[in-house]
């Protein structure tokens, strides 16, 4: 038993045990009696119109008990008009008309007493396409660039009288590829449905949205929606709405009277879960002499999809990371036939930062500055997007402790000029910004008296996608109730209990643990108020349970964003180093070390947000060395099929990482002073290893991934010797 | 996956018996390769044949200086062994770079010799490709073609060949032992196992239906002391080679004797250097002959729209692995 008490302990997971045996649950191991299998069927083609579908060699297969297809689906609620930007609690149509708008769209559904049979019948179900010509990349479909439903141009001051005033100026354009979330665990559901009622266990970030999604896709109202995830093998995103394959499932356990278990395939999370999209980022940046920033403008072109409209805000960072005047940020999107795109970690900051910390380090060298020096010269208290203070911003300090601790002082400014064997040698640096935001988080605490020890049960609909929540929860509420981790249980993600917002956005932590300190101070209170004494007098709950001759006790709690949250701008800062060794014939390069120094406010448990930590540094180093996914142009399928071929990082392509969290502390952000990790980590990381690549050959690479046919065919930039 | 039977032969005549009684019958080594293709829906067999437990997977000295390797061994028993570490490093650091080590694991040598292509038109049922379904077309010939091949392509097929494996034996030389139907053998020599597309890019190899390997015979060490296996990818593990070179020195007095020298992820077959090879016989171990090496090497190469880098990649490549050759142990 851990007997630690509170938070700030790096406590092994409370949940660890259950993981490394076998013994935690995922959505498509939970036992359900008389559960059928289901195979969903992919589209071949990427626009037009499916022309015939013949299922009966299908449907005399041994097993086969269902075979869906848009001629005999539900109909379900779909869009009146033109949908709306997409959110997390969109209705998900699915099998509803014979139109084809990407490849690998749901076509049809095979149901199965064997997961072997579905899968086999559903490669006999013949579906014939009257094909038309899809429009694959944005890139030959610029004329069809409109801006986005959903308002996000921003500007402020004057970009081109910025420009025309500074010393320098910089124009360069950036691409980040089309990337996938993968997380480990598959997205997968068993669903049932009776009398009317949806039960689904089902591998989502947010239990709450999902519950809308299949309430309104359903016209079934919220009460009778029960989704239940109590462990989640990482979403990245991804599991941020239910999507399709969650109402198939749920249509066919309408359609056959049994529960019906849909494991959507590792080649299918290319295909139907969403992706990150190919942004083309613009830089112009000018500069005084002096450094001072005179005006920065990022303007974005990418694509959504032509059914629905998603925007990743590449130009979060620009807005307010740096004190410029002048400042202009636009996104436009091209519809193209590829399912929607929707947010992956630190949609926004993973991708903008990469241009924007790209282009500082450009012009840092255009001014012949250090890149530290040249950013801590922009540096601001106040949020110039919006003039709001920063309720705490370190991240001069983040730079400056990094360089210490890194040993920037052996960087020579000059590109190519470090080297060793036939390795050339540089050094890297990006400073990182991430939201902290902050929602309205409700709790449960059920306390019991037992054979003198108390025991306290929190509940909430909060999920664990691998982040650490269980624990850091039980830590929490140990602080509050002032027993050991011990004595707690934790007990997530079931719709039934108090609702929160769920886990993405980098909102998890602080969300929930505040809503469990809420509970825990409520019992506290509660119970103190029936024994007449004043909340000054110290009682342990022990004491307060014997007191009000009580063995069982509830309390709820709800904590939300206060005045002061509202009136600043509250961020997680950070910066990250790297050395990266490049060999000078290959184009092959080694990240031999990394470093990430964060202020991102009360680290509840340094061990899980290390965690947290390491896991972004390696998204981020993934999206330079090889991750993307490859569309070919003419049919509009992605080629990168399974992890053979999507590149990841391997441990040999990693560095020795250090993490350093800096203290502080941020009571404006919640009373704990806890902030959101885990997108701050993929912040600017890849920024930082292309900026040390050019630090080591003088070669500026503007496209992820940097792959070694790149580098080998880069030439170096003008002005390097 | 689609319904096949299952069949386990007591000896490599009984196997090959029963691959003779079922054309849509294939061998099963580790299968790390076939069941793949098989879920993919590209191989579609009713029968596989498991040879993976028939006695030939012994690595051993074949009594003419040189050695024995069975074709069941696994990939890293066969690269671990310490008698081809010892005498045949090219080889192993070849075979080590392949792959993963749970892979490794399961793939035996007989199976390394037959995987077949990455291409992902030919991963894709539902697009063209002449290799999985002759007369469909090409679709890398007018696709994505960056990954493929610079040497010996044809509008029919730009693919290339996977393994690191075969180019160290293209490159050390050897032969592949085979067993046919009636209790007959056969030799192949490696240089001509594997084969171009011609016109008939569904072939990979010149193996007679239901012909099984059995082994394969490594010639006398000459590269034991001067190797290097140079594998350029997109990252540092699990990941085919963009290009690799295999190249093997043997030094006499200051002076190349013989150079074994090829290349992978550049053509249809593992790519045998003969030019290149038969240059730097004779010749002292400089830059400038490497470099001249490499020139001759690339010369006849043949790019594609997306794969121009190979030239000055493949170019690079050469000099450097001549030049790590050399220096090891020099």
């Amino acid at each position: 038993m851990d007997t630690s008490i509170g938070t700030g302990n790096p406590i092994d997971r409370v949940e660890g045990h259950l993981k490394v045996t076998g013994m935690a649950k995922y959505s498509s191991e939970f036992p359900v009696d008389k559960m059928l299998y289901a195979q969903a069927i992919n589209s071949t083609i990427a626009k037009g119109e499916i022309s015939s579908i013949d299922i009966s060699e299908a449907k005399k297969q041994k097993g086969v008990v269902e075979i869906i297809t848009y001629k005999n689906a539900e109909k379900l609620k779909t869009p009146d008009k033109k949908l709306p930007p997409l959110s997390t609690t969109s209705i998900q149509p699915v099998l509803q008309s014979p139109q084809v708008h990407y490849y690998g769209e749901y076509v049809g559904l095979v149901v199965a007493e064997t997961f072997e049979q579905a899968q086999y019948a559903a490669r006999l179900v013949k579906i014939k396409y009257k094909k038309e010509t899809p429009k694959i990349d944005f890139k030959n479909h610029r004329a069809d660039a409109y801006k986005p439903e959903e308002e996000s141009d921003y500007s402020r001051g004057d970009v081109e009288a910025g420009l025309a005033e500074a010393d320098q100026k910089l124009e360069a354009t950036y691409n980040t590829p089309i990337e996938h979330h993968h997380p480990m665990e598959l997205h997968a559901v068993i669903a049932s449905w009776e009398n009317g009622k949806v039960k689904a266990y089902a591998s989502q970030q947010m239990i709450n949205d999902a519950a809308v999604t299949i309430s309104n896709t359903f016209q079934i109202p919220k009460e009778d929606v029960r989704v239940i995830a109590p462990f989640v093998g990482g979403g990245f995103g991804s599991k941020l709405h239910a999507k399709q394959h969650v109402i198939l499932a749920i249509m066919a356990a309408k359609k056959t009277g049994r529960p019906v278990q849909l494991t959507v395939t590792r080649h299918q999370m290319f295909t139907n879960t969403n992706l990150r999209q190919h942004n083309e980022q613009k830089v112009s940046i000018g500069a005084a002499k002096d450094g001072s920033l005179t005006a920065l403008a990022h303007e974005i072109v990418s694509h959504t999809s032509t059914y629905e409209e998603y925007q990743e805000p590449c130009g979060t960072v620009s807005k307010m990371l740096y004190k410029v005047p002048n400042n202009k940020v636009t996104h436009r999107l091209v519809p193209v036939n590829l399912q929607t795109p929707f947010a992956m970690r630190a949609p926004g900051e993973a991708t903008g930062s990469f241009a924007l910390e790209s282009a500082m380090d450009e012009m840092a060298w255009k001014l012949k500055m250090d890149p530290i020096e040249f950013r801590i010269k922009n540096d601001t208290q106040t949020d110039p997007s919006n003039d709001k203070p920063f309720s705490s911003r370190l991240l001069v300090e983040c730079l400056r402790i990094g360089a210490d601790k890194f040993g920037w002082d052996k960087r020579k400014m000059e590109p190519a000029k470090n080297t060793n064997g036939n390795w050339l040698v540089g050094y890297g640096v990006s400073g990182a910004s991430r939201a902290a935001p902050y929602q309205e988080t409700s709790s449960k605490v059920i306390l019991t008296l037992k054979d003198g020890t108390v025991l306290a049960t929190i509940q909430m609909d909060a999920t664990d996608i691998g982040t650490g929540s269980y624990t850091i929860i039980a830590q929490t509420a140990s602080e509050y109730l002032d027993i050991p981790v011990g004595q707690v249980v934790v007990q997530l993600a079931d719709s039934l209990f108090p609702v929160t917002p769920g886990s993405g956005g980098s909102w998890g932590a602080a969300s929930y643990c505040n809503g469990a300190r809420m509970a825990c101070q409520n019992a506290i209170k509660e119970l103190k108020q029936k024994l007449n004494v004043g909340d000054e007098k110290k009682m342990s709950v022990k004491e307060l349970m014997t007191g009000n001759k009580l063995t069982t006790y509830e309390a709820q709690g709800t904590a939300k964003p206060s005045e002061a949250f509202k009136e600043h701008s509250v961020y997680s800062f950070g910066a990250n180093f790297a050395e990266v060794w490049v060999d000078k014939d290959t184009g092959m390069f080694r990240i031999k070390r990394m470093l990430n120094v964060g202020a991102c406010g009360k680290i509840l448990n340094p061990k899980t947000a290390f965690g947290q930590i390491i896991g972004g540094l390696t998204m981020g180093a993934g999206m330079v060395i090889a991750e993307q996914t490859r569309v070919e142009p003419n049919f509009g399928n992605f080629i990168t099929r399974s992890f053979a071929d999507y590149h990841v990082p391997v441990n040999l392509d990693m560095a020795n990482v250090e993490v350093v969290f800096l203290p502080e502390e941020d009571k404006i952000a919640n009373e704990m002073g806890v902030k959101g990790i885990g997108e701050l980590g993929i912040t600017s990381v890849a920024a930082s290893i292309a900026n040390a690549i050019f630090n080591a050959t003088g070669k500026r690479m503007r496209d992820l991934p940097i792959t070694p046919e790149k580098l080998i065919m880069a030439g170096v930039e003008p002005g390097v010797a | 996956m689609r319904p096949f039977v299952y069949t386990q032969p007591q000896n490599p005549q009984a196997a090959v018996s029963a691959a003779a009684a079922n054309k849509q019958a294939r061998y099963l080594g580790g299968g790390t390769n076939l069941i793949d293709l098989m879920k993919e829906d590209v191989e579609r067999p009713t029968e596989l044949i498991e040879v993976a437990d028939l006695s030939f997977n012994d690595i051993k000295s074949n009594g003419a200086g040189g050695y024995t390797l069975g074709a069941m061994a696994s990939n890293a028993d066969t690269a671990n062994h310490p008698d081809i570490r010892k005498n045949y490093p090219l080889l192993s650091m070849a075979m080590l770079s392949a792959a993963t080590a749970q892979i490794r694991n399961m793939a035996t040598n007989g199976g390394n010799l037959l995987q077949r292509t990455r291409c992902p038109y030919f991963f894709e049922t539902s697009m063209p490709c002449n290799k999985r379904e002759p007369g469909t077309g090409c679709g890398a010939r007018k696709g994505m073609n960056a990954q493929h091949a610079i040497f010996g392509w044809n509008d029919q097929c730009v693919a290339v060949n996977p393994s690191d494996m075969c180019v160290a034996l293209a490159a050390i030389g050897a032969t592949v032992q085979v067993q046919q139907a009636g209790g007959k053998t056969r030799t192949i020599d490696f240089a001509d196992f594997h084969r171009l597309p011609g016109d008939q890019p569904e072939k990979d190899n010149t193996l007679q239906p239901n012909e099984l390997i059995t082994a394969i015979e490594l010639p006398k060490p000459i590269f034991a002391d001067h190797y290097y296996y140079l594998k350029i990818r997109e990252r540092s593990s699990y990941a085919f080679a963009l290009i690799s070179v295999a190249a093997g020195l043997q030094m006499e007095g200051g002076s190349i004797a013989k150079a074994g020298l090829a290349m992978g992820g550049v053509a249809h077959k593992p790519w045998k250097l003969t030019e290149a090879e038969a240059f730097l016989s004779g010749k002292k171990p400089t830059q400038e002959n490497f470099e001249q090496a490499a020139e001759l090497a690339m010369r006849p190469a043949r790019t594609l729209p997306d794969n121009e880098y190979k030239i000055e990649m493949g170019k690079k490549a050469i000099i450097r692995a001549l030049t790590q050759a050399y220096e090891k142990n020099a």
